[in-house]
């Protein structure tokens, strides 16, 4: 095997995940299709302009939904792919193929990149184009650079749920975590909105920590570090419990 | 010589329990071998353990020489396992695209369409395919490098008897361009028609080892039957070297042997009063079951 082969075989892995990711209706639906239209709704009945934290309505809950679509992107259609390939068998079929291993994790994390971009991109144009959210270039790039680097957190817990061997399981739960998470995070009604009980619970959620960022960027506040260490945490713990399972699913 | 595959006292132990048990096998390059064994006899982990995806608790295995685990030696190999389903979301044509691009030296889309009789299908989502199609999907993946060793985990289940047909000959024909096939099957049939080597395996240990002929030959062995002339009797007949048991039937004798070929030599020496004699092989099925029993 040469480089070449590698490499071929690396690009070849990351257009079939991008295929199968844009052919899983799931993925259109909670990615793209839901963030859009919940988007539109709440700056609609809430109103384009009305101040959350000296922040524009439809920036700061535009900095949401884009949020909740690259959390989507992760635990339903990635964590469901990872699933069905262990599952099925697909798993046990390419560890006897020269694809090396390192390849197939890269192409993971490479489609997922292009895929969480491309939701910042359509929400951001989205934003810009039809509701005039009116922010400096630096502070776009900010939002977007934040959001899509503190996205592979939730590649990480993607990964922890893809671990189950049990697809319909994975299913339910990893639209449990969502939702629950989106909800608990704030991305769907500011945490500004909750109880203080509700927002101490809050702020202990990787989805408040990936929005913050982005929202502090809007706000001109300077970067939360505890938020990134907190995020940063979350990852590891992510990465450490899944790659402990699947070791104990293979040793046999 | 080097051989394809070499196993060297080689056992698997599940929670005490062995399931293959101190097994050593070469296979030569360019052989089709079939392992053949009732279910649960250590076929599949067996394989399993040849490709890497087990790890022997004893023994040692090579695969062309190295170890399963390099990607040399994956570049050179190919397989079709059991219990492997279809990718989602993905079209046939695109799955073995895809397949192709792990290897170096893969054959043509078309070549691995045609010899998967795939070609209609091309453009469907390889999860609407029927059970026998996805098979023979799992066929084209096991061929896309070209494999110098192809194996095959019970092949042909869930395939109708036109794809199974197809399936042998496709085989013969990689058997012909010297490529080495390993293929496990419960059909006895398909093990008598494509294989040059069986081995039985029962309970992690070979119990038979041959051509086919040769594994029915040592079990059953075969079957010389004539009328005969009113000179004949049965205590000639039992005198005869090699005869194993004789059978009357009116004047309808069945005379069983391990060598068929010397007893009838010796039957014309000897200028027994025959009529339509006829030789028979017994059946790779009865020298299955005889073999299994035996071991059990």
């Amino acid at each position: 095997m040469n480089q070449s082969t590698s490499m071929k075989a690396t690009l070849a892995q990351c257009k079939a995940e991008l295929l199968r990711t844009v052919r899983n209706r799931r993925f259109v639906i909670f990615s793209f299709i839901m963030p859009v239209v919940f988007y539109f709704i709440f700056t609609n009945t809430v109103g384009d302009n009305v101040q959350v934290g000296n922040v524009d309505w439809k920036a700061y809950y535009l900095m949401s939904m884009t949020v909740y679509g690259v959390v989507g992107a992760s635990l339903t259609s990635y964590a469901q792919r990872l699933s069905r390939e262990r599952s099925q068998g697909w798993l046990s079929l390419l560890k006897i193929t020269p694809l090396p291993s390192w390849s197939y994790v890269l192409s993971k994390v490479l489609s997922q990149a292009v895929i969480n971009l491309a939701i910042i991109i359509v929400m951001f144009v989205v934003g810009g184009v039809f509701k005039d959210v009116n922010l400096s270039a630096s502070t776009w790039i900010a939002c977007g650079l934040f959001i899509f680097i503190g996205g592979f957190s939730f590649m990480g817990l993607g990964t922890l749920i893809g671990s189950i061997k049990n697809a319909d399981f994975v299913q339910v739960l990893s639209m449990i975590c969502y939702m629950g998470l989106s909800i608990l995070g704030g991305l769907w009604f500011p945490t500004d909105t909750m109880s203080s009980t509700m927002k101490t619970i809050a702020h202990l959620t990787p989805t408040y920590r990936l929005g913050q960022g982005a929202w502090d960027a809007v706000a001109g506040v300077s970067i939360n570090w505890t938020g990134v260490g907190i995020l940063v945490a979350y990852v590891v713990v992510f990465l450490a419990i899944s790659s402990y399972i699947m070791k104990k699913q293979e040793a046999v | 010589m080097s051989y394809a595959i070499e196993l060297d006292r080689v056992s698997k132990i599940y929670q005490g329990k062995k399931a293959v048990d101190q097994l050593s096998l070469k296979v030569e390059k360019g052989t089709v071998i079939a392992l053949l064994g009732p279910n649960g006899a250590g076929k599949t982990t067996t394989i399993s353990m040849i490709l890497g995806l087990k790890q022997p608790t004893s023994g040692t295995i090579k695969l062309l020489g190295g170890s399963p685990k390099d990607i040399k030696v994956r570049n050179r190999i190919g397989a079709m396992l059991q219990d492997v389903s279809v990718i989602d979301n993905l079209k046939v044509a695109e799955t073995i695209e895809l397949f192709r691009n792990y290897y170096s030296n893969p054959l043509s889309l078309q070549e691995l369409l045609r010899i998967s009789g795939l070609e209609k299908e091309k453009d469907k989502m390889a999860a609407s395919l029927s059970g026998g199609q996805q098979r023979r999907l799992g066929f084209a993946l096991a061929a896309a490098g070209d494999p110098e060793i192809i194996f095959l985990d019970e092949p042909t289940v869930g395939m109708d008897v036109t794809s199974r047909q197809m399936f042998w000959d496709t085989i013969r024909s990689m058997a012909d361009k010297g490529r080495t096939v390993v293929l496990t099957t419960h059909y006895l049939e398909e093990a008598d028609s494509l294989a040059d080597r069986i081995v039985v395996i029962n309970q992690g240990k070979v119990v038979a080892d041959g051509s086919p002929s040769q594994i029915k030959a040592e079990t059953t062995g075969r079957v010389i039957s004539f009328t005969a002339g009113a000179s004949v009797t049965n205590d000639q007949l039992q005198a005869l070297p090699g005869v194993i048991d004789v059978e009357w039937n009116g004047r309808r004798v069945k005379l069983h042997s391990r060598d068929t070929d010397r007893l009838i030599i010796t039957l014309i020496e000897q200028r027994f009063e025959m009529k339509d004699i006829e030789i028979q092989s017994g059946g790779l099925e009865d020298a299955f079951q005889a073999i299994v029993h035996s071991t059990n």
